[in-house]
C-alpha cells in the first residue's frame, strides 16, 4: 500500500505534539536554583511539590494513542495479516511505545525528568516516519521472505532499538546530570532530575533489553539474507561487508559493551551515557543506509535484490 | 493570646518559660479549677511559650492573671515575664495563631516543624479537656490554612541548613545511601550535623577519622557507631578509606588541604570509576580545589553549600507577604465565624431565658385572676400593671446591676455605652403598631435569623 495523504498529515501532527510535550518537559528542568525537596519536616506537611505536567502526559498519551490509531488504519487499508509492510510502520510503533515509555516514567517521581529527553526521540522518530511516509516509502518484499523469520527480525529489531532509544534518553539525562553537578549547580527538586547511579542503571538495563532483542533480530535477519531460496543470498556474495552489516554489528558491540559496563569500569558513568547515544546513531544510521540506499547497501547487488513485485516501489529492504 | 517567643525573649528565659510534661499539667489542671469556662490550649516550643485562652469577653481570667498563672507553675518572677509578653485580643489573637502555624513568625521562615508542634499542642489540650467550641474552631481552622498556604505559597519549600543542602548535593549522585559508605574527617559540628543526616537517610556504615584517636572514638560512641555500622579508624588509613568510601564529610581545623589533588588522583584510579562526592566544610578548604576537576569526583565545599541555604531563604522571604496575607485572611474568615455563631448562642440563650421570666410571671399572674371576680375590672388592670411591671424589672434587673458603680472592677462606662446602643435609647422611639404576641413573637424571630444568618 503506498503512501497516502491523512497518514502523513496525521504523523505530521504527532510529530508536533511530540515536540510540544518535549519541550514543556524539558522546560520544566529549568528551575529556580535552591528550590530543594520537600521541606525539612517531620511532618511531611508540605505536600507534592512536583507533580507531572498534566500538558505533558496527556501528550505523550495522546501521540501513543495516535501512532496506535495510523497503525491500525494502515494495516486495515492494507488488507495483509501482516502489520508491519514497510519502514513507515517500524517507525510508528517506536514512536509510539517511546511515547508510552515517556508517559510512564512520568509517573515514577525520580524519573519524571527523562520524559523530557525521550519525548525528543519520539518527536525525532515520528519525523523521520513523515519521510519514509512521504518520500522515501519502501515497502518490504514481504513476498520473498519467510514470516516467521521476517517477523523475528523486524521485532528483535524494533524493539530493540526502543529500547536503544532509552537507553540513549538515560544517557542525555545522564550528562545533562553530570554536567550540572559537576558546575555546583544546586540539586533540582526529587522527581525532575534523577540520580546518576539511577540513570546508569537505566542505561545498563535497557542496553541489555536492547543487547537481547538486537541479538534475536539480528540472527533472524542473517537466516532471511542467507537463505535467498534461490541458492544465493539477498545481499551477495561478501553480505558480511555490506554497510548494514557492519553498522548493526557495530551496534549490537556497543550495547555488548554498554550492559557490562558496571564491570568494565572503563565504561562506568559518563562513558556509558556517550556508548548509549553513539549507539543508537549506529542503530539509526542502519535504518538511513536502509531506507536511502537502494538493495541496503549493497555494494554490487545480484538480481535477486532488486527483483521485486511490480506493486511495490523499488528498492525493496530486501 | 499572652506569650513570648524568639523575638521578646532571650533563650534563657524561653528555655525557664517553657511548658511541658508536669509544669503543663499542673497549668491546665489550675485553669481549669479557677476558671472551669475558659477554653486553653498552650503552645510551647523551642521558640516561643502561647496561650491561646478563649472566654467571654470581660471576663476572667484577665491578661494578667493568666500571665501570674504562667508564672507561677514556671517559677519565673512575674516582672520577668511581663517585661517579655506580649498580649493579643480577638482577631489579632487568631491572626497571630495562623502567622505562626503557616511559619511566618518562625525564626527560620517556613519552617515546617512548627505545624506538627501546634497540632501537638492542641491534641494535649483537647485530651486533657480544656479546649471548647472556640478553640476548636480556631485551631481547626488554623491547621487547615497553614497547609494551603504552604501549598499555594511553597514558603516551607527548600532546604535551610548546611547539613541538608549536602545531603541534597549527595542525593544527586546517589539514589540512597543504604548501600553507600560515609567517611568523615574531623569532628566539627557542621560534620558531626551531616553525619547525623546521613545516618537518618540509613547510610550503610559511617567511619571516623580523626588526627587525635580518641575524638574519633568519643564521637563513634556519641553516635553509636560500632560493628558493622562503621566506627572510629587510624589517620594513617586515610587514602585506603579514600578508596573504599562513597561520600567523605571534612570539617578539620588544618590550614592546610588533607586531601590533594595528587592523593586523590591515585585514589579514583584504584576507585574503579565509582562516583566520589566530596563535602568540604572547612575554612579553609580541606580539599584541594583542583580535586574537583577529576573524572567522577564531585566536590562541594562550604560556600556552595550556603549559596542554596541563602538562596531558598532568600526565595522564602519572598513569599513572606503573600503567605501572611494569605494568614490573615484566613483568621479573619474564622473569627467572623467564631462570633456569628457566638450572637447566634446569645439570641438562642437571651430568649430562652426571657420566655422564663415570662412563663413564670404568666402563672403567677393566672393564679392570682383566678380569685378574681369577672366583672371587678379595676381588680384586672391593676393585676395587668403588676404582672407587666414585674416582668420589666426582672428583665432589667441584671444589666442594670451591672451599672453598680460601688464596684470599681466593673467596665461602667462599656455596659452604659452597650446598653445605650443596644436598646437605642438615644433616638426617639418611632410609634409601633399595636402587635399581637404572636406577630411580636414571628417578628422576634425573623430578627434572631437574620443576626444568626
Amino acid at each position: 500500500m503506498p503512501h497516502d495523504l491523512p497518514v502523513t498529515l496525521a504523523l505530521v501532527l504527532l510529530t508536533l505534539a511530540s515536540a510540544a510535550a518535549a519541550v514543556l518537559a524539558l522546560r520544566r528542568l529549568r528551575v529556580k536554583a535552591g528550590r530543594g525537596a520537600e521541606g525539612e519536616s517531620s511532618s511531611g506537611e508540605s505536600g507534592d511539590a512536583d507533580a507531572p505536567v498534566p500538558w505533558v502526559r496527556g501528550l505523550s498519551l495522546g501521540v501513543t494513542l495516535g501512532a496506535a490509531a495510523v497503525l491500525a488504519y494502515r494495516w486495515m487499508r492494507g488488507g495483509t495479516a501482516w502489520q508491519l509492510v514497510a519502514h513507515v510502520d517500524g517507525l510508528l510503533m517506536i514512536g509510539g511505545l517511546l511515547a508510552l515509555a515517556a508517559w510512564y516514567v512520568q509517573s515514577r517521581p525520580r524519573l519524571r525528568g527523562l520524559a523530557g529527553f525521550v519525548l525528543v526521540g519520539v518527536a525525532f522518530v515520528l519525523a523521520w516516519a513523515i519521510c519514509a511516509a512521504a518520500w522515501t516509502y519502501h515497502p518490504f518484499n514481504l513476498e520473498r521472505l519467510d514470516p516467521v523469520w521476517e517477523a523475528l527480525h523486524l521485532g528483535g529489531v524494533y524493539l530493540g532499538t526502543i529500547s536503544a532509544a532509552l537507553a540513549a534518553a538515560a544517557g542525555a539525562m545522564y550528562l545533562f546530570a553530570h554536567r550540572r553537578l559537576k558546575r555546583h549547580k544546586p540539586p533540582l527538586a526529587a522527581g525532575r532530575i534523577a540520580s546518576l547511579e539511577t540513570l546508569e542503571t537505566v542505561i545498563v538495563r535497557c542496553a541489555a533489553m536492547g543487547f537481547v532483542l538486537l541479538t534475536l533480530g539480528l540472527v533472524a535477519g542473517v537466516v532471511v539474507i542467507t537463505h535467498a531460496g534461490d541458492g544465493g543470498t539477498r545481499l551477495g556474495e561478501q553480505w558480511w561487508l555490506t554497510p548494514k552489516i557492519i553498522l548493526s554489528a557495530g551496534a549490537w558491540t556497543l550495547y555488548a559493551v554498554l550492559m557490562n559496563a558496571r564491570r568494565a569500569s572503563a565504561f562506568r558513568g559518563s562513558y556509558a551515557a556517550w556508548l548509549a547515544i553513539a549507539a543508537l546513531v549506529l542503530l539509526l544510521s542502519v535504518y538511513g543506509v536502509v531506507t536511502a540506499v537502494p538493495g541496503g547497501g549493497v555494494v554490487d547487488p545480484p538480481e535477486s535484490v532488486n527483483a521485486v513485485p511490480a506493486a511495490a516501489s523499488e528498492g525493496g529492504v530486501r | 493570646m499572652i506569650g513570648l517567643s524568639h523575638r521578646t525573649a532571650d533563650l534563657a528565659l524561653r528555655e525557664a518559660a517553657a511548658l511541658s510534661g508536669d509544669r503543663l499539667d499542673r497549668f491546665y489542671a489550675r485553669l481549669s479549677e479557677s476558671h472551669p469556662n475558659a477554653e486553653a490550649v498552650a503552645v510551647s516550643t523551642c521558640n516561643r511559650t502561647e496561650l491561646y485562652v478563649a472566654r467571654p469577653t470581660h471576663e476572667a481570667p484577665s491578661g494578667e492573671a493568666l500571665r501570674g498563672m504562667l508564672a507561677e507553675t514556671v517559677g519565673v518572677p512575674v516582672e520577668r515575664l511581663a517585661a517579655a509578653t506580649v498580649q493579643r485580643e480577638q482577631e489579632q489573637a487568631a491572626a497571630h495563631l495562623f502567622r505562626v502555624t503557616c511559619g511566618a513568625d518562625s525564626l527560620v521562615i517556613g519552617e515546617p516543624e512548627v505545624l506538627g508542634q501546634v497540632k501537638r499542642a492542641y491534641a494535649d489540650a483537647n485530651e486533657r479537656g480544656v479546649v471548647g467550641p472556640v478553640l476548636h474552631k480556631l485551631f481547626q481552622e488554623a491547621i487547615a490554612a497553614a497547609r494551603k498556604v504552604r501549598q499555594d505559597t511553597g514558603i516551607d519549600r527548600g532546604r535551610v541548613s548546611v547539613a541538608s543542602v549536602a545531603v541534597e548535593f549527595a542525593k544527586g549522585v546517589f539514589e540512597g545511601f543504604a548501600e553507600k559508605t560515609v567517611l568523615a574527617i574531623g569532628g566539627g559540628e557542621v560534620t558531626k550535623a551531616m553525619v547525623r543526616r546521613l545516618l537518618e537517610e540509613n547510610a550503610r556504615r559511617v567511619l571516623l577519622v580523626n588526627r587525635t584517636a580518641d575524638r574519633a572514638q568519643q564521637l563513634a560512641t556519641t553516635l553509636g557507631l560500632t560493628g558493622d555500622r562503621g566506627g572510629a579508624r587510624p589517620w594513617d588509613d586515610l587514602e585506603r578509606l579514600l578508596i573504599e568510601s562513597d561520600i567523605v564529610l571534612t570539617g578539620t581545623a588544618s590550614s592546610e588541604p588533607i586531601l590533594t589533588e595528587s592523593m586523590l588522583r591515585r585514589v579514583v584510579k584504584k576507585r574503579r570509576r565509582r562516583p566520589l562526592v566530596l563535602l568540604d566544610v572547612a575554612v579553609p578548604r580541606d580539599v584541594d580545589p583542583a580535586a574537583g576537576s577529576l573524572s567522577n569526583v564531585f566536590l562541594y565545599n562550604l560556600d556552595d553549600l550556603q549559596t542554596v541555604v541563602e538562596q531558598t531563604l532568600s526565595e522564602r522571604g519572598d513569599q513572606l507577604a503573600s503567605c501572611e496575607a494569605m494568614a490573615l485572611e484566613a483568621a479573619t474568615a474564622c473569627m467572623a465565624e467564631v462570633q456569628h455563631r457566638d450572637v447566634g448562642q446569645l439570641v438562642r440563650e437571651l430568649r430562652r431565658r426571657l420566655h422564663d421570666i415570662g412563663n413564670e410571671e404568666r402563672a403567677r399572674t393566672r393564679r392570682k385572676a383566678h380569685n378574681l371576680s369577672p366583672h371587678d375590672e379595676d381588680a384586672f388592670e391593676q393585676l395587668l400593671n403588676e404582672h407587666t411591671h414585674r416582668v420589666i424589672n426582672k428583665i432589667l434587673h441584671l444589666p442594670l446591676s451591672q451599672l453598680d458603680a460601688r464596684d470599681a472592677s466593673r467596665p461602667l462606662g462599656f455596659y452604659a455605652a452597650a446598653l445605650r446602643r443596644l436598646f437605642d435609647l438615644d433616638s426617639p422611639q418611632p410609634s409601633r403598631p399595636e402587635q399581637t404576641p404572636a406577630e411580636e413573637s414571628q417578628e422576634d424571630e425573623k430578627l434572631s435569623a437574620r443576626i444568626t444568618r
